[in-house]
């Protein structure tokens, strides 16, 4: 099929992140070496504590999976030009909901009992998220602001939870009952915490890649992001859009957080995310929104997050350091996508045709 | 002296400008012809110091304007007013206006009032009429932009003027006010650049005419020693088709398959529809002239169904409805409405509604099918693209037009509403598309044309109605010439 999509026909889609990747880590190393450190040492334990053995392999894959199912949803929300901000706030509500509804469950069939939280919170997530697209669509108001407004609310709604209704009974430190045991994840290899939710967020991006890319309603979505005055001249339902939209975009990032809690903490804590909502633009950027490639880049920052922990216990470097590493690779990414590189890709091109056409020359004659 | 030497410039593979060379004096009109793709517009650029050129440099009174920068083509006093108009779209036109040096001052304060009344005061000048005071440029029609453009230009007091096909949404009404603008700033030693493909217009206004084909200058001539037709030759180095075939005469009883009675629209406390009132029958090719701004966009975002009329109704072959799907339209501006540029061309197809619908079953396109259905499209419709692959954004102007009508048709209407359809097409791509309207007809499609080019419209149209402020009346056969519809036009009937 010669039809891909542009980022697909676009030779340095691929080789752009790796070359911005390539830039921060040596602008790292340039930092590392005026400190007075050893950058090879330093990668060398990042590497070590992201991958380097059975351990370290599945906590990356473990502090990945939040990051595929959020950034899952700015993709989404991202694709239809609907800044959602709220990715986080949604993760939290998908998590009190999962938190509120797991205890209930106790007796269930296990796999029910984790399909329910799992549903519960994504429906959290969805009316969390649908609200903005409801005002965004009838109101008018600015999804930017009210995702962020969102995140708050929701923030103090947990604390508000895990400090009263859902609150432990011994009650000595804010975090909610347990979720029943038969509402907890499958565990593949205990003790290490890899469960099979890492298949199923694989399996949602590729679902959110064909809806995304084969669905009719995706098309719109699409189509509305790249160019709303158009679509909706044809006829696109742009309010009806953006609702459904940032339901569904809710709903993948309260998916997440219920996954957190079925399957890792079993309970509520008064912080359930480290802010994944607000890495999943970085993760969802790097992917240039294109779901296939959130799981790689959901790996990538889950790897620097472990692995900066291993880091700063073998090395006793900050994993401050893998922040700036994280926030470099963001900001260079951004500056490669400049009219500057374009020319650089059109001069590229030029070279190339110009080679190729002395190819054929020659050819012609040989003959 | 305006003076460019050896102008080369080359977009990947296309050469677009292949060493041109161009002068224009001081006290000169100079008028710039070619067909669609000629390079009109990159010169243009290029002197504007908005492209670099890949060779050859331009000079003003023997300096050296440097290449690529704006600022110093307007520091050496060079404005250029664009074909598409790039106007801050969330800010009011006074906010526009002030970003050059129109009654701004150099105080902290913006003085907006004084830019809105030196504003008033040169658009009385030019006979242009300006939007209600405060109003965002996003709700303002082409032909309002453009003009806002060329205030915004004047008000840099330039010492070159760039126009850019400034005329095609100009009303005959402003157009001999504007021509006379023109030879006004001639008469004030000011370089007046004048790019465009209408012949008439060059033939009139213009000291020297420089006729540009495929980058090239293929001649610099006076109007006095040269005439419309050949003109055209040297523009597409043939001759033009024949005179457009005379429009069929209107027959009685013909069977009415769009009937739109007493369409109202009102937003924002403006009327811009009132109580509209047309048929077209079957085979029939009816018009609409009018200066932009005056309705015509609002009715076909009704007819098309993105806009919900206040009052009145629209019937499809006697039948209501609020939407139909066998009404296509072709927008106006194929870049804002018509088309979503970073898609394949096989996702611009899917934009339209029917076809969507043909190619989704139980919700997932059907990618096979609607690829099939592009590349017969891109064959039958000559579009030259690389395939449906292709972005929208790779094509030219004349192709995504192609598209767009392509895409009208492929939708099946029996209604077929078109809006602008040859702006800025050159001479063949205008004829094919008339071409493709008459064929529609005959084939007893209706075909409603709104158009501000005169002349197509009393060359292609059966009927002709003559919109302004949101009314709507037919013409007589004896209101029939460029210059009663002029009148007309300007509302002065009502």
């Amino acid at each position: 099929m010669n039809a891909r999509t542009e980022s697909a026909r676009d030779p340095f889609a691929l080789l752009r992140p790796l070359a911005a990747l390539a830039a921060a880590v040596a602008l790292i190393a340039l930092v590392l070496l005026a400190l007075g450190a050893s950058p090879a040492r330093v990668f060398a334990a990042l590497w070590e504590g992201a991958f380097g053995n059975w351990f370290a392999l599945t906590d990356t894959l473990v502090k990945s999976t939040p990051l595929v199912f959020t950034g899952l949803a700015i993709a989404v929300a991202f694709s239809g030009s609907l800044w959602n901000i709220g990715a986080d706030g949604q993760l939290i509500i998908g998590a009190l909901a999962a938190g509120a509804v797991g205890p209930m469950l106790g007796g269930w069939p296990r796999p029910l009992g984790i399909a329910i939280v799992l549903v519960s919170g994504a429906i959290g997530g969805a009316l969390w998220g649908g609200v903005c697209g409801w005002l965004r669509a009838r109101r008018a108001t600015s999804e930017v602001i009210s995702t962020i407004m969102m995140n708050f609310v929701a923030m103090q709604l947990l604390s508000w939870a895990v400090h009263g209704p859902l609150m432990e009974p011994s009650g000595a430190y804010p975090k909610s009952v347990a979720i029943a045991p038969a509402a907890r994840m499958y565990m593949f290899a205990p003790p290490s915490q890899l469960n099979p939710a890492m298949l199923l967020a694989l399996g949602l991006a590729l679902g959110c890649y064909f809806f995304l890319f084969r669905s009719t309603a995706g098309f719109e979505l699409r189509a509305l992001g790249r160019n709303r005055r158009a679509a909706t001249f044809f006829g696109v339902p742009a309010g009806a859009v953006a609702i459904w939209a940032m339901a569904l975009s809710g709903a993948l990032a309260g998916l997440g957080g219920a996954v957190q809690v079925c399957a890792i903490t079993h309970r509520l804590y008064e912080k359930m995310s480290p802010g994944w909502g607000y890495e999943a633009i970085a993760v969802a950027l790097v992917a240039r929104l294109d779901p296939r490639w959130i799981v790689a880049s959901a790996i990538f920052f889950g790897a620097l997050d472990s692995g900066s922990q291993a880091m700063q216990r073998t090395e006793g470097v900050s994993p401050v350091l893998v922040q700036v590493i994280q926030g470099l690779v963001i900001l260079i990414l951004l500056a490669l996508d400049t009219p500057a590189f374009s020319r650089l890709r059109e001069s590229f091109g030029r070279a190339a045709e110009a080679s190729a056409s002395g190819e054929s020359a020659a050819e012609g004659g040989d003959a | 002296m305006l003076r460019a030497t050896g102008i080369t410039k080359r977009f990947s593979r296309v050469v677009a400008l292949d060493g041109v060379d161009f002068a224009a004096a001081p006290g000169e009109i100079h008028a710039l012809l070619g067909e669609n793709g000629a390079g009109k517009t990159t010169l243009m650029n290029v002197l504007a110091g908005r492209l670099r050129p890949d060779a050859g440099a331009a000079t003003l009174d023997g300096l050296e304007l440097r290449a690529g920068s704006p600022a110093a083509a307007l520091a050496a006093g060079i404005a250029a007013v664009h074909q598409s108009p790039m106007l801050f779209e969330r800010m009011t036109w006074e906010e526009n206006l002030a970003l050059g040096a129109m009654g701004a001052g150099s105080g902290v304060r913006l003085a907006l009032d004084r830019v809105a009344n030196d504003a008033r005061r040169l658009a009385e000048r030019l006979g242009f009429e300006l939007p209600a005071p405060r109003a965002t440029v996003d709700e303002r029609s082409m032909g309002e932009r453009v003009r806002l453009e060329i205030l915004h230009a004047l008000s840099l007091d330039p010492r070159v003027l760039i126009l850019d096909e400034p005329t095609a949404v100009l009303a005959p009404g402003e157009l001999s006010a504007f021509l006379d603008l023109l030879r006004r700033l001639r008469s004030e030693g000011r370089i007046v650049i004048l790019v465009t493909h209408k012949l008439a217009e060059a033939l009139a206004v213009a000291d020297r005419i420089t006729v540009l084909r495929h980058g090239r200058v293929v001649a610099t001539t006076a109007p006095a020693s040269t005439s419309e037709s050949a003109l055209a030759r040297l523009m597409i180095g043939e001759l033009p088709e024949a005179a457009p075939e005379k429009p069929a005469p209107v027959e009685a009883a013909r069977r009415v398959l769009l009937e739109i009675s007493a369409l109202t629209v009102e937003y924002r406390g403006n009327r811009a529809l009132d109580a509209v009132t047309l048929g077209v029958g079957a085979g029939e090719i009816v018009g609409i002239a009018g200066v932009e701004g005056n309705g015509q966009a609002e009715l076909v975002e009704v007819l098309a169904g993105a806009r919900r009329p206040s009052a009145g109704r629209i019937a499809l072959c006697g039948a209501e409805r609020v939407w139909t799907d066998e009404i296509a339209v072709i927008p106006q501006n194929r870049d804002i409405d018509g088309l979503v540029l970073d898609m394949p061309l096989w996702e611009n197809l899917l934009l339209a509604r029917p076809i969507r619908k043909r190619m989704s079953r139980h919700g997932w396109l059907d990618r096979a099918r609607a690829l099939e259905l592009c590349r017969e499209l891109i064959r039958a419709f000559r579009i030259r693209a690389e395939g449906p692959g292709a972005s929208a954004a790779s094509l030219s102007g004349g192709n995504r037009q192609r598209l767009s009508v392509a895409r009208a048709l492929a939708q099946n209407p029996r209604v077929l509403v078109a809006h602008n359809a040859t702006r800025g097409l050159d001479l063949a791509a205008t004829a094919e598309v008339h071409r493709t309207l008459r064929a529609f007809a005959a084939d007893g499609g209706a075909v409603l044309l709104i158009s501000n080019d005169l002349d197509e419209l009393l060359g292609v149209c059966g009927r002709l109605f003559v919109m302004s402020r949101g009314r709507i009346r037919e013409t007589r056969p004896d209101e029939r010439t460029p210059e009663a519809l002029g009148l007309l036009m300007a509302g002065r009937w009502h």
